[in-house]
């Protein structure tokens, strides 16, 4: 790995400093399951590294406030894959989140890092897409709320704006009954980065809200307002022709060497259906 | 409780103590050679181009020299002239690359500096100016008319093959192939490839060099020490005696650890600089430095309405990479026993190891016989489907029976090899009702053993009673030492914790050919029972001298030294007969498989490995996904002198097998790199990738050539897992499988395939 | 140039201070500056758990993180395990279960499995698969590892049980 210098700043205002002096030759270390693999394969060559574990604004936790639940950008992924409210209001954050990476990673990989990474594989940005997340970003002109819909760009970039830091991710409690669940594929059971992640999330008024990721620059959402995906007894013809729209926006690389195109485009519809299911399946347990 | 009344009993083969060494393995004490420190030395880096195949122009290493902390910046220019070639095989590969790279990853300089850091930085640093060359990737590249030639043709004078990319052809056969295919009731025949697979031990490679005296010490992970010293020997120009090899045990080997790599380099830096010199391989550079050939095979059976077999015809070719190693000897036995474990009236095989622009291939787990066991077996089941025979049937009405002949030139059946197919039948359940979506599949292994072989041991018998015992095998996970430490307790009645095995120094440890082929059980297991007996003898010849006695009315067996009038303990001879002085009883052994010159492999087989195994798949229509829902393993071992490593051994390689057939793979792009270098993108069996049922069993009929009956085992479970598994995901969904690795997408495909000749054929 | 960084943590219960390299991991402080190459290196990816610690009760990939992030922490390795000289339950259960081959990659299973059952006491199998799933044997003598952890955990709660507990 290549030398650089260390940074530990102790607030807040201390780190949106330095990232204003140092600008585009910094780069923050959270968990760091990613960057530092991109720092010792030399795709990142950052000459300062700037640690945001000690910044007391960017604490660990989940708490739950106005009817919104309150991420921590620190919080790591078994703590999310663990919370009770997690658990019980976004269910399929928690599956997400239980799947990235090993005990190891999920031990200190974070939810501001995953999404901020931007890898369109990422797992927790399905989830967050139809849970209608809000990316709490604090900069040198304050803080800005970005809906999550509009925080992802293409892989590696996010509409963040340079010196921008991640303090918090926000959902909104649904306020009413809602079965949700993720979905993956992966070349073995084990962890694995994922060829296709998807997940739905479906309300008692029938909508439907799906998203799917790794099988294009970003994660699509799409929202389902028919009712049709929601219907339990609607045709099979009649949720194919759902799906052929929601998924209209998937255009997988045929350079992956992770899975051909026509293979994700298929379990794309596999994975949809059986999210479907399942998240029928809970909200007629809700 | 000892016979002795001592409290202490010898841990006799046949049970299963705690590893020898374990200790260490689960404190963190056990040595590695990466873990290894010796003051003063210097951390190399390797530098290589991000090309398959280039000429190399020049090498401008100012500003690598620059780095500060950096001692040297070697390239072939350092080297004597010619540069020093060496390998197990032919004399081909060069210390570092000369003139030209011919895959991706092979090293044109190193960097030698006081840190890592500086080595990384410095080894960035270095500008190599070349020329990209087209590379021949595939066996269809190396074979097309005018391909480009890998190997120049100077290498090997007076071979017609010189100037094809063919290394070697191998025909091995007997009967009328031809003659038999004219009367047989069907022909069946198919093409399957296998994938290019890394053996992704844990341990990386390691390699430490430093002068000694007007000699040098190499520290290496690999696991034929004895061979490497010679290699050594051979480049440097130094006596044997002054090549000192410490080969402290593998962190898991598989066969890739076998050869010489970088050793030969990092002794010349080490010369050079007057410094130890140390290189760490990363992981991404041992997908690198080795890897299992890979293959195309055709196949065809004949077979008799009967169900009897009438002849395989088999044309494998083996891509081996860019230098051989041991590759066509590989190649050579891999493809040998094609016919598989039958009787077989009329054989006919053509192999051929092909060079091409890609990480020179090796030794790994099963020899090259994975690969054809994969076509033979499968395509039997096709030939079994055509004749609307049971695929079990069809295997025992043609697996020998012992003394039958295979092939005619060869050892015999030596095994109840039918015993391990009724076994593994009967654990899988076979012929009973399955759920829907599931399927069954059996497949049997064979594997020739040592050809040749040649091991010394030495048993020191000392004053208190304690054992020595030397042996030269490579401990990489087998339990070697274990094993021997049984047989020196079982023979001479020592407890186990009072029984030293030492191994991996060539200046301290007796010759052994080598660690591989299944071997050291038996060769190394009779060359420490042979040392054993001769401590014996020689405490029979003291017991002799002592009660003043003739020798042949003395027995001294498991620790009890037998007077003709009463039984004693070997400390009740050893301490007088040592008498003040002290000292010791030195036993020697050797076991030796000569060389058959006259043979096709040139030896016999000391033994066959022979294995059977039964699966059972689910498999998801919509997704692809193969789910093992068991799996079943049994090996004719002769003996088991240690049935939990027998056990660990044994169901190691099946999950290890599920590698290949499942995910694993090399991914090259059309420029001839490696894309998938590394974890993230080459998978391999995590705890989460398991069959859900696993079963192993074994068959002991005390039949093999080894102490006590035992034969070799360890490869055998992996040999037909493959086999096993496309046979059960058939069964389960009747897709045509060729191709490994059977991901999801590969067996989603092959059901579409499926699909679409279904609805053809209801066209029709 | 290369920023060095005084830390000061606790290894295996023992205060221990270091000057470390800024860009220098865990991994490589524990082995090369610490002199405690138990840990061991293999991917370098957070892929194979050879190199897991367990770091303030959890375990982690000392290769995917920076020496100077385990500042203050409390840093358990495969050499912390054994107390005057005697094996852990755990270390005795993975050589009387055959967990052990080659053993390059035991020491970061142990510290996987010892963080395991210090959170789950009493795993169901899928658990233990899961937990040590970060954990890569390519002996693959994943079957006697569980059964070391199932039967560790086994051999505490029967204990417990006996105490009273």
């Amino acid at each position: 790995m290549h030398a650089f210098a260390y940074e530990r700043p102790a607030t807040l205002a201390e780190a949106l400093a330095l990232m204003q002096a140092h600008g585009s030759a910094a780069r923050l270390l959270a968990g760091g399951t990613d960057l530092i693999i991109r720092l010792r394969d030399g795709s990142a060559r950052p000459s300062v590294v700037i640690d945001v574990k000690r910044i007391p604004e960017l604490d660990p936790g989940i708490r739950v406030d106005a009817g919104r639940l309150v991420i921590g950008a620190r919080t790591v992924m078994t703590d999310i894959a663990a919370d009770a409210h997690v658990r019980r209001h976004f269910l399929a954050l928690a599956e997400a989140a239980s799947v990235v990476g090993s005990v190891q990673i999920r031990n200190r990989a974070t939810l501001a890092g995953n999404i901020c990474n931007a890898s369109p594989a990422a797992d927790t940005a399905p989830p967050l897409l139809v849970y209608d997340a809000t990316v709490v970003a604090a900069g040198p002109d304050g803080t800005r709320r970005i809906p999550i819909d509009a925080f992802f760009v293409r892989s590696g970039v996010t509409t963040l704006v340079p010196g921008e830091i991640v303090t918090a991710i926000e959902l909104p409690v649904p306020d009413g009954p809602l079965g949700a669940a993720h979905q993956r594929r992966t070349r073995r059971r084990g962890h694995d980065l994922a060829s296709v992640t998807l997940s739905v999330a479906i309300g008692g008024s029938g909508t439907t809200r799906l998203a799917y990721g790794s099988v294009g620059p970003r994660p699509v959402l799409h929202v389902d307002g028919s009712g049709v995906l929601a219907d339990a007894s609607a045709t099979a013809e009649a949720k194919a022709r759902v799906f052929e729209a929601a998924f209209a926006d998937a255009s997988p690389s045929p350079r992956s060497m992770r899975a051909g195109p026509d293979y994700r485009l298929a379990m794309l519809r596999v994975l949809g259906a059986r999210a479907v299911a399942t998240a029928l399946d809970r909200l007629a347990g809700e | 409780m000892s016979a002795d009344g001592t409290g202490i009993s010898p841990t006799r083969v046949g049970t299963s103590p705690n590893r020898v060494g374990g200790i260490g393995r689960v404190t963190g004490a056990q040595q590695y050679v990466a873990d290894v420190r010796l003051p003063d030395a210097l951390e190399v880096k390797l530098v290589t181009l991000g090309v398959a195949h280039a000429r190399i122009l020049s090498i401008d290493a100012s500003a690598a020299l620059a780095v500060p902390g950096v001692q040297a910046v070697f390239t072939a220019a350092d080297l004597p002239r010619p540069v020093p070639r060496f390998g197990p095989q032919f004399v081909d590969r060069p210390v570092i690359a000369t003139g030209e790279t011919k895959y991706h990853g092979e090293p044109v300089a190193a960097v030698a500096a006081e840190t890592k850091d500086a080595a990384e930085e410095a080894a960035r640093l270095v500008r190599v100016a070349y020329e990209e060359i087209a590379p021949v990737v595939t066996i269809d590249d190396a074979l097309a008319p005018g391909a480009e030639l890998v190997q120049d043709p100077s290498i090997r004078p007076n071979d017609p093959l010189a100037g094809t990319n063919v290394l070697r052809e191998h025909r091995f056969g007997w009967g009328d192939v031809d003659a038999e295919a004219a009367t047989a009731d069907v022909i069946v025949e198919g093409d399957y490839t296998f994938p290019m697979v890394t053996h992704f031990a844990i341990e990386p490679h390691a390699y430490i060099a430093a002068p000694d005296g007007d000699g040098i010490a190499v520290w290496s992970t690999i696991q034929h020490p004895n061979w490497l010293q010679r290699i050594l020997s051979g480049v440097l120009g130094m006596p044997l005696s002054k090549v000192r090899v410490y080969a402290p045990d593998p962190g898991g080997g598989f066969g890739g650890k076998q050869h010489a790599k970088y050793e030969p380099l990092i002794a010349f830096m080490a010369l050079r600089t007057g410094r130890p010199c140390r290189l760490v391989l990363s992981l991404e550079e041992t997908f690198q430095a080795v890897r299992r050939t890979t293959t195309k095979v055709h196949v065809r059976h004949g077979l008799r309405t009967d169900g009897t077999i009438a002849f395989v015809d088999v044309r494998a070719d083996y891509n081996i990479g860019a230098y051989a190693d041991i590759a066509d000897r590989v190649v050579a036995k891999g493809s040998y026993p094609a016919a598989g474990p039958y009787r077989v009236p009329a054989v006919r095989i053509l192999s051929r190891s092909v060079l091409t622009h890609t990480v020179p291939a090796t030794a790994f787990r099963g020899f090259g016989n994975p690969q054809v066991n994969w076509a033979v077996e499968s395509n039997l089941d096709e030939a079994a489907r055509a004749l609307g025979i049971d695929r079990l049937e069809v295997r025992l009405r043609n697996v020998a029976r012992t003394g039958d002949t295979l092939n005619p030139v060869d050892t015999r059946c030596d095994g109840e090899w039918d015993q391990s197919v009724r076994k593994a039948a009967e654990m899988i359940g076979w012929g009973r009702p399955l759920p829907a979506g599931h399927g069954r599949g059996i497949a049997l292994g064979i594997k020739s053993g040592p050809t040749t072989g040649l091991s010394y041991s030495t048993v020191r018998l000392l004053s208190d009673g304690s054992v020595i015992v030397l042996a030269g095998t490579s401990d990489m996970g087998q339990g070697a030492r274990t094993v021997f430490a049984q047989i020196a307790s079982t023979e001479l009645g020592v407890p186990l914790d009072r029984i030293a095995v030492v191994m991996g120094d060539t200046s301290i440890v007796p010759y052994d050919q080598q660690t591989s082929a299944s071997r050291s059980t038996v060769l190394m297991g009779n060359a420490v029972l042979s040392a054993c007996r001769d401590v014996q003898a020689r405490l029979r010849a003291m017991a002799a001298k002592l009660h003043g006695i003739d020798e042949a009315a003395i027995e001294v067996a498991g620790g009890v030294v037998r007077l003709p009038d009463r039984e004693i303990g070997v400390m009740d001879v050893l301490k007088p007969g040592l008498g003040r002085m002290g000292g010791e009883v030195i036993g020697n052994g050797m076991a030796r498989k000569d060389a058959e010159p006259d043979h096709p492999l040139s030896g016999s087989a000391a033994f066959f490995e022979f294995n059977c195994t039964a699966i059972e798949t689910a498999v998801d229509e919509e997704t692809g996904d193969v789910t093992i829902v068991k799996h079943v393993t049994v090996s004719d071992v002769g003996k088991a002198l240690n049935p939990l490593q027998v056990r660990m051994q044994d169901e190691g390689a099946a999950i290890q097998g599920l590698g290949h057939t499942l995910m694993e793979h090399y991914i090259y792009d059309d420029a001839g790199r490696i894309r998938n270098l590394g974890a993230i993108d080459y998978r391999i069996p995590t705890s989460m990738d398991l069959p859900l049922h696993m079963e192993s069993a074994v068959v002991e009929n005390e039949d093999g050539p080894g102490p006590y009956g035992a034969k070799g085992m360890s490869e055998g479970a992996l040999l037909c897992v493959a086999s096993a598994v496309g046979a059960a995901v058939r069964d389960a969904t009747g897709a045509e499988l060729h191709d490994l690795p059977l991901t999801p997408e590969v067996v989603w495909r092959a059901l579409r395939e499926r699909d679409r000749r279904r609805a053809e054929e209801v066209a029709r | 140039m290369t920023q060095t960084i005084p830390i000061a943590l606790t290894v295996n219960g023992r205060p221990r201070s270091a000057e470390v390299a800024a860009h220098h991991t865990l991994l490589e402080v524990l082995r090369d500056d610490l002199g405690l190459t138990g840990t061991k290196e293999c991917c370098l990816v957070g892929e194979c758990g050879a190199c897991t610690v367990i770091l303030d009760g959890r375990s982690v990939d000392s290769c995917l993180m920076l020496a100077v992030e385990a500042d203050g922490a409390d840093v358990l390795t495969v050499e912390g395990l054994a107390t005057d000289g005697r094996l852990s339950p755990l270390q005795q259960a993975f050589l009387d279960k055959g967990g052990v081959q080659c053993g390059f990659c035991i020491p970061g299973q142990v510290m996987s499995a010892h963080a395991l059952l210090a959170h789950t006491p009493h795993p169901t199998r899928a658990e233990v698969e899961e937990g040590l799933a970060g954990n890569l044997c390519r002996c693959a003598c994943y079957e006697q590892i569980f059964e070391a952890v199932l039967s560790t955990a086994e051999a505490a709660a029967a204990a417990d049980e006996e105490a009273g507990r």
